[in-house]
């Protein structure tokens, strides 16, 4: 019974299952209205949506040019991005497409080139990848200058081509329509495994950032954290297969507690599809680890004792700094006064390209119940009730990013950006 | 959708019937009561728009109920509309939810013109529309509640207990609430173990007896060890319904209402049709009701202080639609014009292409789209729709003001007055608390304007509401200033019973329903129609006089219905028989012959005065005669014939002739004098008999007998 009515409701997983069967229109209402509704929450969740839902729109945008894909995923991230502007992840992930289109042009064009001067062999290999979707690699670069080229395409490359949408209608007009039809349905495929590149560093992501916790953990220190993040849990896990350590865990009341509680507990019942298919492991006690829970109140008291902060965020900015989830700026701060070393573990895919220049606008306000009991009916009527979710830390609070890459200081971060996302794609 | 996939596709462990029912339907009643008190209470907005049209921090209503169905995973609405249904259908028809991408698989317009739910109940049942579990919903509740929880335990006990039919959803609140009702608290009796309605009552602080009674049925105290009754909960009337409870509804014709009638009979009748009505008592979701302008006011703050999260103004539920958050539960959507002297406080909300003059004051209020406000304005506590103009230096407190109002310079609108679409406010008026203007009346036409009341150019007059609720007068005075004090929430219909005796004569058993002397209408002619109608029926079939007797006893037994009911259930039906024969060529004396000789014992069994002086049955039957062949064809001719049949039969002594004869009542209208006209002679002539009989002693006696 409890499966069925978790079926039910709508969210990720329904999501998901209805994204094959539905016409991608409905589909991406679907996924404004799942976000606009918050049934998908949390960053993991609605990047993996807008992934898969931007697979499909490539998949299914019968196009022949690459600046039209361009056009269509842009006008369906700009409405996805519309629904719910404080979830950047889905931002993120639309630029990182967008970005995967670029890319894969500027390399056709790239390969034309190679072809348009060497006419050497011109038709017979074709006629295989027709048929084959799945691209075949070595049978469309014939020139070598693509495998020759570094596989981290970053600012160089940006500054190579400055130009490149203006400059690919005009290239391959030599080129027979067949083997221009051939380009781009490659240039899809190209993206398509792009995107499941992305789809599965979103499932890895937390396994990857886990292989660096050696070497931030050592034996016997006390470390704090805050909020019922899975990176950190995972993060702290790995740690514990190797060392003792202590885990001090704040509760984040009101808006995580109960999440909280049942980590700590290891009791995690039945809970948002997020983390059950995950099949979460043993809590950290089950590993030996002392876990201590603490009030919020308590962090700053604390404070003294904790060898190194470590939270996890909901998103992290272009200059460093953090939306992470409320509480976290008094941590860090705590942290700061007392010279504790703070460490974010986040995926690249949380790392957006935007500026906060109005960070109020960031962050979220939420049930205003969980702060206050609806049936106090007294003081609902005179008190103004507020639950903001999320907390703008300032990059100065932060002395270090863990993303899947590897350890960054937040001085580091503009170059990510900039190897992740396109410069003409970070305000579209 | 998803759901429905899974439950059919990766679950199937053996219970396929059940699968069948994931589909979860709404039935979603919009605008349910047409002629109920509820639509008078957002008069006169309601006179132009239908209520669920109305903006709620500029949403429709409407808006909010199906974010609510498509967050519980509901596929299949049901919509049925009552006043202004075209006006609703083509709102729906082009929102998004009749779009491809809508999240209901099927979202269909039922119009009705049924005046209570307990109708479009009835009509949903006949239309076998429903399939499994469903909700009803009512076209005005706000909630962002899971549904789920409450749904699972709603199966897990209707998989146990086929009788468990119906789960509703309760809010707990607390003793005072700014979203509960304050006339008429509804009270729940709870099994807490099992989580069993028990008894419900609605208690009217506002009824003239002034203490509220609860009647709790002893045997509800004596069979639960253990009964919570609570006064405190919210009803957000969110019924999850299994097919079986329109059954119920359809049985009983009665209902009007789902709370008041249905739930409080249901409970009741327990004994009778062993059905269980169960609760889910919510703390920590919103959910709450549009029900009156008082809890317009309330919902509209709980919206605005992020109560109903994520249903709030910045998540921008209507396409196009670009509210965003400022600090201050400030909601200001793109393209508003400030000046830079005017202040905004908190608590507002702001619609696009809005202005707002210099050293304008804004607390607390509501804008729509398009308004210009002058400067100097003061608005407080408003609610102002699309497209109003104030003029400068006006000050609105609590009001609500419809869209395209105009307001003139120098107003004041004080607290609790509505201005309805497009009435027009000269300068310098004073509209006084809890004034309602209008320019379109009841019936549609547009009304002359009173210039005492908006001003020298001005276009509108006052609406006084409530020419129709006299039965509440206490509710209409207070309900006129709404916004203000704490306004008596009927919750939900308050559908008077007395439509169920003009649904009665319409029947063919109608004319009974007339008969002067009967006291308590309502349930005799219930008895008198079900006992009328099959005691047709067997005489029609030529059932045996045992079998009617014995059919009669047990009506009268579950109806528990009084002699004289009985002997008007028989004469109404013996009477329809006879015209039917007579109808067919039979002669009037035959016809009665036949029908009295063969059912003698049945109208005997009802006389209990033979050896009575005083023969009340016997007048009783020959009144009911009398009454009933009024209306008849050659009612006189049957009313001698079947006098003389009964005296015949032995049925009717002679003294009853007498003092039926003598009795006022048969004489007490000119359509009774005339019925009995005929019958003069048989009674004169009973009266000889009589005298010669007492002149010739005992001898005749035995010819007599």
């Amino acid at each position: 019974m409890p499966s069925t009515s978790l079926a039910l409701t709508p969210g990720l997983s329904s999501f998901l299952k209805s994204l094959k069967s539905n016409p991608i229109d409905t589909s991406i209402e679907n996924l404004i209205s799942l976000l606009k509704r918050r049934q998908i929450c949390h960053s993991r969740a609605s990047a993996t949506a807008t992934a898969y839902l931007l697979r499909s729109v490539v998949s299914l945008c019968r196009t022949s040019e690459s600046s039209k894909l361009i056009e269509r995923v842009q006008s369906v991230g700009r409405r996805l991005m519309a629904a719910q502007p404080r979830e950047m992840v889905v931002g993120n992930i639309v630029r990182r497409v967008l970005g995967l289109i670029r890319d894969e042009a500027e390399d056709d064009r790239e390969a034309e080139f190679a072809l348009s001067e060497s006419e050497s062999q011109p038709q017979t290999p074709r006629a295989f990848d027709d048929a084959s979707l799945p691209l075949d690699r070595d049978s469309l670069a014939l020139g070598s200058e693509r495998s020759t080229r570094p596989p981290l395409t970053s600012m160089f490359s940006l500054l190579s081509h400055p130009e490149p949408e203006a400059s690919l209608p005009s290239t391959p007009g030599s080129q027979s329509p067949g083997g221009h039809n051939n380009f781009t349905k490659d240039l899809r495929a190209e993206v398509l495994e792009g995107i499941n590149e992305i789809i599965d560093e979103l499932g890895q992501v937390d396994e990857q950032i886990s292989n660096y916790a050696l070497e931030h953990i050592h034996s016997n220190e006390i470390i704090l954290t805050h909020t019922s993040s899975t990176t950190v849990q995972k993060f702290l896990l790995r740690a514990a297969t190797k060392r003792k350590f202590t885990v001090i865990h704040a509760e984040s009341y009101p808006n995580n507690h109960e999440v909280t509680h049942a980590t700590v507990s290891g009791n995690r019942g039945d809970d948002d599809d997020l983390l059950s298919f995950e099949s979460f492991q043993k809590p950290l006690i089950a590993h030996g680890i002392t876990v201590i829970l603490i009030p919020d109140s308590a962090v700053f008291a604390l404070m003294s004792r904790v060898n190194k902060v470590i939270l996890g965020t909901h998103s992290v900015l272009a200059n460093g700094g953090l939306v992470a989830a409320a509480g976290t700026r008094v941590i860090a701060r705590a942290a700061k006064v007392h010279q504790t070393p703070v460490v974010v573990v986040s995926g690249v895919y949380k790392l957006s390209p935007v500026y906060p220049f109005d960070f109020d606008s960031l962050i979220e306000y939420g049930d205003a119940s969980k702060v206050l009991p609806y049936e106090d009916g007294d003081l609902v009527e005179q008190i103004d009730v507020q639950n903001p979710l999320y907390d703008y830390v300032p990059a100065e609070l932060v002395d270090l990013y863990i993303t899947n890459l590897g350890g960054h200081a937040p001085s580091y971060l503009y170059r990510i950006v900039s190897d992740h996302y396109r410069k003409e794609d970070i305000s579209f | 959708m998803g759901p429905k996939q899974k439950g059919g596709g990766s679950k199937s462990r053996g219970n396929a019937t059940e699968e069948v029912e994931e589909t979860l339907q709404a039935v979603f009643l919009v605008e349910q009561v047409l002629a109920d008190t509820f639509e008078t209470r957002f008069e006169p907005f309601t006179l132009d728009k239908p209520r669920c049209l109305l903006p709620l921090a500029n949403t429709p209503l409407i808006e909010y109920t199906l974010e609510f169905l498509a967050n519980a995973g509901v596929e299949d609405v049901f919509l049925y509309a009552g006043a202004h249904s075209d006006q609703l259908e083509r709102y729906i028809n082009a929102s998004k939810w009749k779009a491809s991408s809508s999240p209901f698989k099927q979202l269909s317009f039922l119009k009705s013109v049924s005046s209570s739910v307990g109708e479009v109940m009835r009509d949903l049942d006949s239309k076998h529309l429903i399939t499994g579990d469903f909700l009803v919903v009512s076209g005005d509740v706000i909630s962002n509640l899971p549904i789920e929880a409450a749904l699972t335990k709603h199966r897990a006990r209707r998989e146990a207990d086929k009788n468990a039919i119906m789960t509703m959803v309760l809010r707990e609140a607390g003793r005072n609430h700014r979203t509960k009702s304050t006339s008429i608290s509804p009270v729940f009796v709870i099994d807490p173990t099992k989580d069993r309605c028990l008894h419900y009552e609605e208690i009217d602080h506002h009824s003239e007896e002034s203490h509220a009674r609860l009647n709790i049925d002893a045997e509800i105290l004596l069979t639960h060890a253990e009964l919570d009754i609570r006064q405190d909960l919210i009803d957000c009337s969110i019924d999850i319904c299994t097919p079986d409870v329109l059954g119920l509804w359809s049985d009983s014709f009665d209902y009007q209402s789902p709370r008041k009638h249905y739930l409080f009979g249901v409970l009741k009748d327990y004994e009778l049709n062993g059905k269980t009505i169960h609760t889910h008592i919510i703390k920590d979701a919103y959910a709450g009701r549009v029900r009156n302008l008082k809890a317009y006011d309330s919902i509209s703050k709980d919206i605005i202080s992020r109560w109903t999260y994520p249903l709030c103004p910045d998540t921008n539920l209507l396409p196009g639609h670009t509210y965003d958050l400022r600090k201050g539960s400030l909601y200001q959507e793109q393209g508003v014009f400030l000046a830079r002297s005017c202040v905004i406080g908190r608590r507002t909300v702001i619609g696009r292409g809005t202005s707002i003059g210099d050293r304008t004051t804004v607390h607390s209020t509501t804008l729509g789209r398009n308004c210009k406000i002058g400067r100097n304005v003061k608005l407080e506590g408003a609610y102002i729709w699309d497209n109003v103009v104030v003029g400068d230096g006006s000050d609105i407190r609590g009001a609500i003001i419809a869209d395209g109002v105009v307001i003139g310079k120098n107003c004041t609108v004080q607290a609790g007055a509505l201005l309805s679409y497009n009435v027009k406010i000269a300068d310098s008026v004073n509209v006084s608390s809890g004034k309602r203007i209008s320019k379109s009346k009841r019936d549609g036409s547009s009304a002359p304007t009173e210039v005492d009341v908006v001003g020298e150019g001005g276009e509108g007059y006052e609406f006084i509401q409530g020419e129709d609720e006299d039965d509440d007068p206490d509710d209409v005075s207070v309900a006129s200033s709404g916004l203000v004090y704490r306004m008596p929430g009927l919750s939900l219909s308050s559908a008077s019973i007395s439509t169920l005796s003009s649904e009665l004569s319409e029947g063919s058993w109608g004319r009974s329903a007339r008969s002067s002397f009967s006291d308590s209408a309502e349930r005799d002619d219930n008895f008198n129609a079900d006992a009328t109608g099959s005691v047709l029926e067997s005489l029609r079939e030529g059932v045996s006089a045992d079998v009617v007797q014995l059919e009669l006893v047990s009506l009268r037994m579950t109806a528990n219905a009084s002699d004289t009911q009985v002997r008007r259930a028989i004469v109404t039906s013996f009477m329809q028989y006879i015209e039917e024969l007579m109808a067919k060529g039979k002669g009037a004396s035959q016809a009665i012959h036949q029908v009295f000789s063969q059912y003698t014992e049945v109208v005997d069994r009802t006389l209990f005065d033979r050896n009575k002086d005083d023969k009340k049955d016997q007048v009783d039957l020959l009144l009911q005669l009398q009454q009933d062949l009024i209306s008849r064809e050659k009612g006189d001719t049957v009313l001698l014939f079947t006098a003389k049949e009964l005296y015949e039969l032995e049925l009717v002594d002679e003294e009853a002739y007498e003092q039926w004869w003598n009795d006022e009542r048969s004489s007490e209208s000119e359509e009774m004098k005339k019925v009995r006209g005929q019958a003069q002679q048989f009674v004169q002539w009973l009266a000889d008999a009589e005298e010669e009989e007492s002149s010739e002693e005992e001898e005749e006696e035995s010819d007599e007998e």
